[in-house]
């Protein structure tokens, strides 16, 4: 039963890792706080789940809604941070970009009606179980944590070591620096915004078929609370995201298996203001100084 | 209708000033939806529970709050900037999910049996605090707090006690939004703790940024559009929270610095004051 519970803790922590990479990545090359990233996230699994129901298959539909909510990320940062690139106009964007939330949610709700929309799985796919030291393991939620994981390392290496990496690096370092190199700084923003909010649309989907059904207030409550992890993390740092996201998640699982379920959402945040008063660099940073970024 | 629509004006008024009293000190602060269900809370338990006349609860509740204030500023006012903004937003949800878990107040059900306030309360309070705003804006103090806006190391070194200030600041912001939810409570006769969460905090500081930061005026202005704009939207039925969003968008884009974004010159009456002798 323990076991079960952790599992279940690093599987939503994996997703709520992958949500907070998507702060991050925008963070460490801009400085700023994308507030639309929630609702990007929660777009991804009405998508995921409206294709589904036309037929198409899961790898089909979460490829659909990387394109979907990528596409979408680009607008985001079309409309919310292209004009406010100064260092000064961090809280407009962040205005802004939340403003372009509201509007995703309720052209969302508009669509699909505010009550949560089931998934159609195969039923094969819903009780496959594997048997492991006597304990079961959904293989669906054994599977979009596999894929969680693997996509997260290929945004590490891609990073880390490809040459488009290098150019995220370079403009999360200095943008000015980077743009005096060559580099387009405008290219390498957007080339963020895709990712990230691929990587949100993915975590909205996996997030759909492992609960059962797309809801449209999981952008405010998971959404929101990915934004604190990623700051218990280190804002601006991946690997701090990753941690942390699997922390946050295994701890609630804990905390729900041993009854202070109620308190979770609280302990998140006071944890995340424990942490920024303490060690604002965050819990994982690698180095404290604007290296370690994105 | 007309007395509702006074109503949340006035109630947002004070909001968004509460907003800008902080942000006269430099600070920007998403915790304010907490600081007003705090307000919302203790009053109304002072009323129902105690029968504490409304009045005297909503004071009261206004001190309960600025000790918050104090007590949760001194510790986040180590940050800076966007971690500050981290921080406050993290109060403000961390004071509705307490809430929610307290049965005390009725939990995630929410508290009601106040009753007793009227807009005119808002009214005489927006009356009172936009003068003492104006009487600030022309004062000698004015000048300290945008000395330390512009610059904290410059006005340290001047001798101004920046930390002292930053927190009466956030005392006195949390004040405002306590006696403002008071009332409001007071009013709407039934409070939830999901009101008060981020999002009422984030729409707070929007009344201020798009009315403008610089002068009292702007929140004002910020707080009366965006109160009533929803409502004069009222024939697109539907699509109203979908043109409010995009007519936030674009004003941003139109007017990054809001509608008012000059500042009230505080140094007239001083040149005169030194011309005299």
């Amino acid at each position: 039963m323990l076991a079960e519970q952790i599992v279940n803790g690093i599987v939503m922590g994996s997703l709520y890792a992958l949500i907070a990479q998507g702060y991050t990545l925008v963070f460490g090359v801009l400085d700023k706080l994308n507030f639309a990233h929630g609702e990007i996230f929660m777009l991804g699994g009405y998508i995921g789940v409206s294709s589904v129901a036309l037929g198409a298959s899961i790898p089909l539909a979460l490829l659909l809604v990387m394109i979907v909510c990528g596409a979408l990320g680009l607008l985001v940062e079309f409309v919310s941070f292209r004009k406010f690139r100064s260092h000064d106009a961090h809280i407009t964007s962040a205005l802004s970009s939340f403003a372009f939330g509201l509007v995703v949610l309720d052209l969302v709700q508009k669509s699909w009606g505010t009550e949560p929309v089931a998934i159609e799985l195969p039923q094969t796919l819903r009780v496959a179980n594997l048997e492991f030291l006597g304990v079961h393991f959904s293989l669906v939620k054994l599977s979009i944590l596999g894929i969680a994981l693997v996509l997260m390392a290929a945004l590490h290496l891609a990073i880390a070591r490809t040459s488009l990496g290098r150019s995220i690096r370079a403009v999360a370092e200095s943008a000015t620096s980077a743009s005096l190199y060559g580099i387009n700084v405008t290219r390498v923003i957007q080339l963020v915004f895709l990712l990230a909010s691929a990587l949100a649309g993915f975590a909205g989907v996996a997030l759909a078929i492992r609960t059962g059904f797309a809801s449209s207030d999981v952008g405010f409550t998971l959404g929101i609370k990915a934004l604190a992890i990623m700051a218990i993390g280190g804002m601006g740092d991946l690997r701090g995201a990753f941690l942390g996201g699997l922390m946050i998640g295994v701890l609630e699982a804990l905390a729900f298996q041993w009854g202070f379920g109620q308190l979770a959402d609280t302990g998140v945040w006071l944890f995340m203001i424990f942490v920024l008063l303490v060690r604002p660099t965050g819990l994982f940073a690698a180095r404290s100084s604007k290296e370690a970024r994105a | 209708m007309i007395q509702d629509y006074v109503m949340q004006t006035g109630v947002n008024i004070l909001l968004a000033w509460s907003v800008y009293i902080i942000l006269l000190s430099g600070s920007l602060s998403f915790a304010n939806g907490g600081f007003m269900a705090i307000g919302a809370y203790v009053s109304a338990v002072l009323t129902v529970k105690f029968g504490v006349p409304l009045i005297l609860a909503a004071v009261l509740a206004g001190g309960v709050a600025f000790l918050f204030g104090i007590g949760v500023a001194f510790p986040a006012l180590r940050t800076r900037g966007l971690y500050l903004i981290l921080v406050t937003v993290g109060i403000a949800a961390s004071v509705r999910a307490m809430l929610e878990s307290i049965d005390y107040v009725g939990g995630i059900q929410g508290f009601s049996g106040m009753s007793g306030a009227s807009p005119w309360h808002v009214v005489a309070l927006v009356v009172i605090v936009g003068a003492a705003l104006w009487l600030l804006s022309r004062s000698r103090l004015q000048r300290i707090l945008d000395a330390v806006r512009e610059d904290e190391l410059v006005a340290a070194s001047m001798g101004i006690n920046v930390l002292y200030l930053k927190l009466a600041c956030f005392g006195a912001g949390a004040f405002i939004a306590a006696v403002a939810g008071s009332f409001y409570a007071h009013y709407i006769l039934f409070v939830r703790p999901d009101e008060f969460g981020i999002l009422a905090s984030v729409y707070i500081v929007l009344y201020v940024v798009l009315g403008g930061m610089n002068n009292l005026w702007g929140a004002l202005v910020g707080a009366t559009i965006m109160t009533l704009a929803p409502e004069l939207m009222r024939g697109l039925a539907q699509w109203r929270p979908t043109v409010f969003g995009l007519l936030i968008v674009v004003l941003l884009l139109v007017r990054p610095n809001g509608l008012l974004p000059f500042r009230i010159p505080t140094t007239g009456r001083a040149k005169r004051r030194a011309v005299k002798p």
